[in-house]
């Protein structure tokens, strides 16, 4: 018995896993990097963040790297909360009902005045009286998140929406003729193809300033993901109950209703809380080219350099893509 | 009356399903087809609702032939009972059994879920029928038992009031200690309902405990036509030992999804 094995062992052959044509394509791969990483200049990355670190260790002279990040996080910091409005800019200033938690103050400052007859610099001090809201730009900034919020969320139910006619076209086995499959394939890969930033920045030509560019350009962006997920779902869901519902002659529609979206929606669900998450960062993006929201604000305090306005503006969208991720990780586990 | 004439269904790849079926089930009967996994009962009993459609031959409903134009039709006619009960995963009981109802329901009502009242309460009756109740009606039929779902297709099936019942293997998934309840019930049903039944089935003692007829099939021929008493032991032997034999010699069997329980059954 024993013999037997033996024998047929002998039979039997186990190659290595690796053989030289593996070697080569390994060695062919890390030649590319080679020259991409020399073109993206990745050794001067790493020169710098190494002096950058060892600046901060106390073993570099200097570091341009930390120069500019210790720049930055001084002007940030602290961050700007309140709101500081001079009165006499205030139209119908009313002394006797000042808004909820606002204060009058009178600041005082120092002013170098060239004197036209002597022709010296002179120190003056001109005091203002000035209307400060203690929480006034931390409330602006919420204002703006939420304005933000909203177009994720429109943007999500526009997406949404044109993602399920698309979808039921572009499902091999629901599409009526190869024309309107390959026609709806196109149409979500050219969705899919065209970046929010780039979409939103032709939108806010035809629109003007504000959400309505935003949104349409998340919308669209978030159709063409949605599309062909929901699609592809609806490919692979289970075939026995489809059939049965069309053996009994339910018709597509129905049987698509009643046979596969029960199957199919806490995918679908999870995807589009994803793309509802997604359109959030990007809401915050898109602002910039001016398509309203929480980005239209950094960007204008971007370039004016008031560095601890965004550094409040930045804390609000961390805080809220945070809290969004724990609701949505919640929601999703609640589901699935 | 369902009538298979001279019926030859050949799959692209060549593999001949179906060789020359002819066969007659009268109104109200229930019959048995008998057969090992792979001979071609599937294969057949599709043919009913034109999930497949013979490549020679004719099939007939009622004197109307089954046709790519008629068969949308005439499979209101015809419900399915099937083996893996089919049923849609994550939706009700209520609603599964509701949706056997689909044909008769227009689109804006199925799409957002409003039946009327005359299926909402032939839906409850149905469900008391197969042995259900009340309570299992907002459940997910994915937390039901085997032998719940099956209970569930069976009402789903008697929805549209089908003259015919085709159940593809309606057992085959389930401990033989449920089997014979569900087909107990199947008989029952089809018997209060006046439905013809064609049941496919690979236990012949089944197939002889609750047939009016039993035919038995075998590489896609008709090799047995007659009642239970005429189905003797040596006959089955024949049709099962048969059949094993040429598996070996000839390993495609017709129908793909078949070939692993074969082999659990030789094992």
């Amino acid at each position: 018995m024993s013999n037997l094995s033996v024998n047929q062992a002998a039979n039997w052959h186990l190659p290595q896993p690796y053989n030289t044509r593996h070697v080569l394509f390994a060695l062919i791969a890390l030649l590319i990097l080679a020259v991409s990483g020399v073109r993206m200049e990745v050794p001067r990355m790493v020169h710098d963040t190494v002096q950058g670190v060892g600046y901060a260790v106390g073993l570099a002279d200097e570091s341009p790297v930390a120069t500019g990040v210790k720049r930055i996080a001084e002007s940030i910091w602290p961050l700007r909360i309140s709101e500081e409005t001079e009165i006499s800019r205030i139209e119908n200033f009313d002394r006797e009902n000042l808004p909820w938690l606002s204060r009058v103050e009178v600041i005082e400052t120092k002013m170098q005045r060239m004197n036209t007859d002597t022709l010296r610099l002179e120190e003056t001090i001109e005091s203002k009286e000035v209307l400060i809201k203690p929480l006034g730009y931390l409330s602006h900034v919420l204002l703006k998140m939420l304005e933000t919020l909203e177009m994720a969320l429109w943007g999500t139910l526009l997406s949404v929406l044109l993602s399920i006619p698309l979808a039921y076209f572009a499902a091999a086995n629901y599409a009526p003729n190869r024309f309107a499959y390959n026609l709806s394939r196109s149409t979500i890969s050219l969705f899919r193809a065209i970046p929010e930033l780039v979409s939103a920045l032709f939108l806010v030509l035809a629109f003007g300033f504000g959400p309505i560019a935003g949104f349409l350009a998340l919308g669209i962006h978030g159709a063409g993901f949605l599309g062909k997920f929901y699609a592809e779902d609806i490919e692979n869901a289970d075939r026995g109950p489809q059939e049965a519902l069309q053996s009994i002659g339910a018709g597509k529609v129905k049987t698509l209703w009643y046979g596969v979206l029960p199957q199919v929606m806490p995918q679908y669900i999870a995807y589009t809380l994803y793309i509802f998450d997604r359109n959030v960062r990007m809401a915050t993006v898109i602002g910039i080219v001016g398509a309203g929201g929480i980005g239209l604000e950094l960007k204008g305090r971007f370039d004016m350099f008031n560095f601890d306005h965004v550094g409040t503006i930045l804390v609000i969208i961390f805080l809220t893509v945070f809290l969004l991720d724990q609701f949505s990780a919640r929601l999703r586990s609640r589901i699935l | 009356m369902l009538k298979f004439n001279n019926v030859t269904k050949r799959f692209p790849d060549g593999t001949e399903a179906i060789r020359n079926i002819s066969l007659q089930v009268p109104r109200g009967q229930f019959c048995v087809v008998l057969g090992p996994s792979g001979a071609g009962k599937s294969t057949l009993l599709r043919m009913l609702n034109g999930l497949s459609s013979p490549t020679e031959g004719e099939v007939m409903l009622d004197d109307e032939q089954i046709t790519g134009k008629s068969v949308s039709r005439l499979r209101r006619k015809v419900a399915t009972v099937h083996q893996q009960f089919n049923l849609t995963p994550r939706m009700s009981v209520a609603l599964n059994v509701l949706s056997g109802a689909l044909p008769q329901v227009s689109h804006w009502r199925a799409g957002i879920g409003l039946f009327p009242a005359a299926l909402r309460e032939k839906a409850c009756r149905l469900l008391d029928e197969v042995g259900l109740t009340p309570e299992h009606l907002p459940r997910r039929v994915s937390e039901l038992s085997g032998g719940q779902q099956q209970r569930v297709g069976i009402a789903r099936a008697f929805m549209m009031d089908p003259a015919v019942l085709l159940a593809d293997e309606p057992v085959a998934s389930l401990d033989p200690r449920i089997s014979r309840g569900i087909l107990q019930l199947l008989h029952r049903q089809s018997r209060n309902h006046g439905t013809t039944v064609l049941c496919s089935l690979h236990q012949p003692e089944l197939a002889r405990e609750f047939g009016d007829r039993i035919v038995a099939v075998s590489q896609g021929r008709l090799v047995f036509d007659g009642t239970p008493a005429q189905l003797t032991d040596s006959v089955c032997e024949d049709l099962y030992h048969g059949t094993l034999n040429r598996h070996h010699e000839e390993p495609k069997a017709a129908v793909p999804v078949s070939v692993p329980s074969l082999e659990m059954a030789i094992a």
